[in-house]
């Protein structure tokens, strides 16, 4: 399995190298390819989910060596890895990865003519670029796939953009590029930590060892947070700098609508759908996992920014005219219920954010792909300009709502199975910002409504020129709704419906992961919980109940974890 | 066991042949092309076979033993990595020079080069302070001689003229320091010196160790181009043929990061960080490589002049190279698993080597509607009209912006860890500070690299410049290693990371002194007098 992991992974770029380079390809054989190379990767993906045993600790389907090590050496003397593995946190993000990129490659279908197989190929290239991002185990390794992202996306959205294209591709890239910069020293700086304050000087780049060993470094100041120069205070911001730019966290997230409206429909999906995960993945991986005290001591600062996201977000884009730009505005908002939730510091929270990553990118990415759609079909996005579409094109309408709705967080549809847990997780460490954040959700629905009201019903409105039949005018006919397109969002909209109503099987796969991760946080925090308490939530306080030298500083027994790996 | 003096001398010659054939074979081509008339071709191939032989023998040298305490040359991993990288980009430089000069002047511009050669070789290998001195001025007089060589225009001569002047004040500053340095104990033998400063108590004395630093440091912030001699690199490249500017910004940098490696930190660091010494080593370095960093980055963004834009990156990576000896005065006297001061140094050479000269090498091959590119609109297109030359292209100038997984990521990555693995020696967060001011001028310098990439590739009409190569496939060739290597380098680093940490092992390494030199035989009286005043 750890070779199959290694294969479902290189298969883009191996996919996209071949498109982008090959002479001569044209747009048939080129997209037919891609085609092929995102199915395939997502049958792998399958497999590989299917075969993910949720009862076990640790990464799974990682090539461990006889001496404990993931991986393969890649920079000998430091023991710098080649290490893949996934465990719960990163196995959703990792299926939603190869999910998205079918309705990326399907959305591009007709819409991309000009030099499409450089375009499938950055494509492709992007979805390596955060398949390996997720099951890194190797901090460096991580890090190169995180900024490798970068450069496909650059140029997805430098070449096939809108009218400012060339300015929104510097910007994104300088932006995140500023803040990621930030995060290697961040990380740096947590490896030399370990390296030099933990027993035996242990020197490992390899994120499970550093998240065990950095709970349990024998260097008192670690466990101070009393200034903003305290070491873990000062690693978390390093590390939130380049995460809060990511996800994106207000007021970081100025970026982020002018990438939105002009990437390419799938540079957008992609975009909203994976690369804003990666901030919060981040989140949890190392700041939450790693600097829990840091966590904890800047808790009100971040819950007051994502709260800040939230409400600005929303209100943003009830006040947008470009059906794009809302939806990009509805991301800022909904980014910020993650943060959150994964700040919570608490498992209700915590599920919630795990779930909501992948809400998130389904209703995102369904939403930008059925705005994608309608500007094909009537190259433009005001909502001054189109109305009634439901009699027009109904499966378009049919997707729409259900996108909508799910995002808006409608009871059955996957937003609320994220939403709701965050809140109550949030409302358990902070009340005042649960509540606040709720009136997020309600403004959320505002905005998501009005929009489907102005889209989908009353009369129907075209722009000037746009019919079914072509007989006036030089416009194309408005095309119904193609079988790729279909294709493209069927699997999501099966998925947003299935997750609302039976989120079971989705929880249960993160379960382990999150209960070790809450295992891992400062007393403090997990102690505001109230009695409704589960099982395995219980075990943990009581362990920690029973060590109150250790958890008094911090709780966790990592070593237990490292135990029993597959 | 120790040599006797005849025996140190013969292996001293021994090991310097590679350098002789260099010089021979330079001396030769000068003096035949004065009577003979031939072309360029013929110049350049007989440069070419003298260093293809020099590298041979160069390989062939892992049995000469070097006497750490009598020889003037060190056979250690450094000397030998750092001579295999110097032949092997020394070619790269012939091959991207071979159309360079015209026929009546060939002979002299390559055998100026192969002078260039020699002498960084000994500086590398250099472990004597007159020797080293000889190294860097060996580097130092033939470049005047090529900037002389190629005058075209009022431009370059008052480059010519700029470079000259400035390069020798900044040697008789370095020359005033390692006179100082001489001070401190009687001795020229580099180990001896550093083996002297580390067991003796109280020394060195501490203004005359103080001034040798200074001093020395700022004779060498010179050839590396660093603030605040850096203030000539702009106006020479831009004046200069474009083959001369990649000359210029990869071979006195890497001189120049060698020398301190060797007559600085392979000296200085020996004592523990706690050394007020050493402190002040750290500060002076730390002001240098941060001003660099912010000055190079930031000024590089105004430049709409290729060659003027490409100086002042130079300058910023100067200023990264600077971080890493910075952390060399920290951390190198113990050395741990994670990335060290000096180490780290010479692995942003060599990624740097081949990132910076594929660069040059593949802008000084197009030419836009027959001329060669001047400013950065020149290139509008190129990354369409020219696939493979705008990737290869694009591929060095992201790795200049420490992209990964390119080289320039790796090169960035080992600078700054071994900043941050300082910070404990040291106690106070000032190397920290120093990462993050360097990590937030890259980010600005990022913008200058992607600026490139924007006009190569996001135009918005195809473009009407005609772009041709020239050159041939001594220059494509040249070029395409650098970029095969900019990209090797970023996927599989090891064996390099390896080398170079050996290499600053052995700058750093001071094995047990012969009797000889225990009972005082070698130390010099006037070395107990200095100590004991």
């Amino acid at each position: 399995m750890a070779t199959l992991l290694v294969i479902t992974i290189l298969i883009p770029l191996i996919a996209g190298l071949a498109t982008a380079l090959a002479p001569g390809l044209d747009r048939d054989q080129a997209r037919k390819i891609a085609l092929g190379a995102v199915v395939v990767t997502l049958g792998l993906s399958l497999v590989l989910l299917v075969g993910f045993r949720p009862e076990i600790r640790g990464p799974q389907f990682a090539f461990q060596t006889l001496d404990g090590h993931y991986g393969w050496a890649w920079i000998a003397k430091t023991d710098i890895r080649v290490a893949f593995g996934l465990d719960g946190l990163s196995l959703w993000l990792f299926v939603l990865t190869s999910l998205l990129m079918i309705t990326a490659v399907c959305s591009s279908w007709e819409s991309v003519s000009d030099r499409a197989p450089q375009y499938y190929g950055f494509l492709l290239a992007l979805q390596t670029g955060l398949l390996g991002l997720f099951a890194s185990l190797d901090v460096v390794l991580f890090y190169v796939f995180f900024e490798f992202t970068l450069i496909p996306l650059f140029f997805l959205i430098g070449l096939w953009g809108g009218p400012k294209r060339k300015k929104a591709a510097v910007t994104f890239f300088l932006y995140t590029l500023a803040g990621s910069l930030l995060t290697l020293l961040g990380v740096i700086s947590l490896v030399a930590v370990n390296y030099l304050y933990s027993r035996g000087h242990v020197l490992t780049f390899s994120i499970p060892e550093l998240t065990s060993g950095l709970a349990v470094v024998q260097w008192d100041d670690w466990y101070k947070t009393n200034s903003w120069t305290s070491p873990q205070v000062l690693i978390f911001l390093l590390l939130f700098a380049g995460f809060a730019i990511k996800v994106p966290m207000f007021p970081f997230h100025t970026w982020l609508p002018l990438a939105h409206v002009e990437a390419p429909t799938a540079g957008s999906i992609v975009l909203a759908g994976v690369l804003l995960k990666v901030g919060t993945y981040g989140l949890m991986r190392f700041n939450l996992a790693m600097t829990p005290l840091g966590s904890a001591a800047l808790f009100p600062l971040i819950a007051t920014l994502a709260v800040a996201g939230v409400i600005y977000g929303a209100l943003a884009a009830l006040a947008q005219t470009d059906v794009k730009r809302l939806v990009a505005y509805s991301s800022v908002s909904h980014m910020g219920f993650i943060v959150l939730g994964i700040f919570a510091m608490n498992a209700t929270g915590l599920d919630g954010a795990v779930i909501q990553q992948i809400n998130h990118g389904l209703t995102t990415g369904a939403l930008f792909a059925c705005v994608g759609m309608i500007y094909d079909r009537y190259h433009t996005r005001q909502l001054a300009d189109l109305g009634g579409l439901w009699s027009r094109l109904p499966v378009l309408a049919l997707f729409l709502m259900l996108a909508a709705m799910g995002s808006a967080a409608v009871p059955l549809l996957c937003g609320f199975t994220g939403e709701f847990p965050i809140l109550a997780g949030a409302f358990e460490t902070s009340p005042r910002s649960a509540v606040l954040a709720a009136t997020g959700m309600i403004l959320g629905a505002a905005y998501l409504l009005w929009m489907l009201r102005k889209l989908l019903f009353g009369p129907l409105k075209e722009p000037h020129g746009h019919t079914t039949d072509a007989t006036n005018g030089h416009h194309p006919a408005v095309a119904p709704v193609g079988w790729y397109e279909i294709a493209g969002l069927s699997p999501l909209m099966i998925l947003i419906v299935l997750i609302g109503v039976y989120p079971r099987p989705f929880l249960n796969q993160s379960k382990l992961a999150v209960v070790d991760l809450v295992e891992t946080l400062p007393q403090s925090a997990v102690a505001s919980a109230p009695a409704r308490l589960d099982p395995a939530r219980a075990r943990s306080l009581d362990q920690n109940d029973r060590t109150p030298v250790l958890s008094a500083s911090v709780a966790t027994a990592p070593a237990a974890s490292l135990g029993d790996r597959r | 066991m120790s040599q006797s003096a005849i025996e140190i001398a013969r292996n001293a010659a021994r090991f310097l042949i590679p350098e002789f054939v260099l010089l021979a074979t330079a001396m030769a081509i000068m003096t035949a092309s004065a009577f003979t008339r031939q072309s360029r071709k013929v110049w350049c191939a007989i440069a070419a076979a003298a260093m293809l032989l020099a590298l041979g023998n160069v390989l062939a040298q892992g049995s000469i033993k070097t006497e750490a305490y009598g020889s003037v040359v060190l056979n250690d991993h450094l000397s030998g990595s750092a001579r295999i990288v110097l032949l092997l980009t020394g070619l790269v430089i012939l091959g991207l020079a071979h159309e360079e000069p015209s026929d009546e002047r060939a002979g002299e511009f390559f055998g100026a080069l192969l002078v260039i050669n020699a002498g960084a070789m000994i500086t590398a290998a250099a472990n004597e302070i007159v020797l080293l001195f000889v190294g860097l001025e060996l580097v130092s007089i033939p470049t005047y001689l090529i900037l002389y060589l190629s005058r075209r225009h009022a431009a370059s001569r008052e480059a010519a003229v700029k470079y000259f002047f400035l390069s020798l004040f900044a040697s008789s500053l370095l020359l005033y320091g390692l006179g100082f340095l001489y001070g401190t104990t009687g001795l020229s033998n580099l180990k001896a010196i550093g083996y002297l400063l580390e067991k003796l108590p109280g020394a060195p004395q501490p203004q005359l160790g103080l001034l040798a630093i200074v001093f020395i440091l700022a004779g060498l912030t010179f050839r590396v181009a660093a603030v605040p001699l850096h203030f000539y690199a702009p106006d020479v490249y831009q004046g200069s043929p474009i083959v001369i500017a990649a000359l210029l910004s990869w071979l006195p940098k890497a001189v120049g990061i060698l020398a301190m490696a060797r007559v600085l930190t392979g000296v200085f660091a020996t004592k523990e960080p706690t050394d007020p010494l050493l402190q002040k080593a750290v500060i002076l370095c730390w002001v240098i490589a941060a001003a660099t960093m912010v000055w190079g980055n930031f000024v590089a963004l105004l430049q709409t002049n290729l060659k003027r834009l490409l100086a002042y990156s130079s300058i910023a990576h100067a200023g990264y190279l600077m971080v890493g000896i910075t952390a060399a005065f920290a951390t190198d006297s113990r050395p741990g698993s994670l990335f060290a001061g000096t180490e780290s140094a010479l692995f942003y050479l060599v990624a740097y080597a081949a990132m910076t000269l594929g660069v040059f090498g593949l802008l000084s091959a197009v030419l836009a509607d027959g001329r060669g590119v001047e400013t950065i609109d020149d290139l509008a297109g190129l990354g369409w009209a020219r696939p493979w030359t705008g990737l290869g292209l694009a591929v060095c100038l992201l790795s200049l912006a420490g992209i990964p997984p390119l080289a320039g990521f790796w090169a960035k990555f080992e600078v700054f860890t071994a900043a941050i693995s300082a910070t404990r020696r040291d106690g106070s967060g000032i190397f920290l500070l120093l990462a993050v001011v360097g990590m937030l001028s890259a980010a600005a310098g990022a913008f200058y690299y992607l600026r490139l990439v924007v006009i190569m590739y996001l135009v918005d009409a195809p473009s009407k410049t005609a772009f041709t190569l020239r050159g041939g496939w001594p220059v494509l060739g040249s070029a395409a290693a650098c970029v095969v290597a900019t990209v090797g380098l970023g996927l599989f680093s090891s064996p390099v990371v390896e080398a170079a940490r050996l290499a600053a092992q052995a700058a750093l390494s001071r094995p047990a002194p012969p009797v000889a030199v225990a009972d005082g035989d070698l130390a010099p009286r006037q070395f107990v007098r200095v100590a004991g005043d």
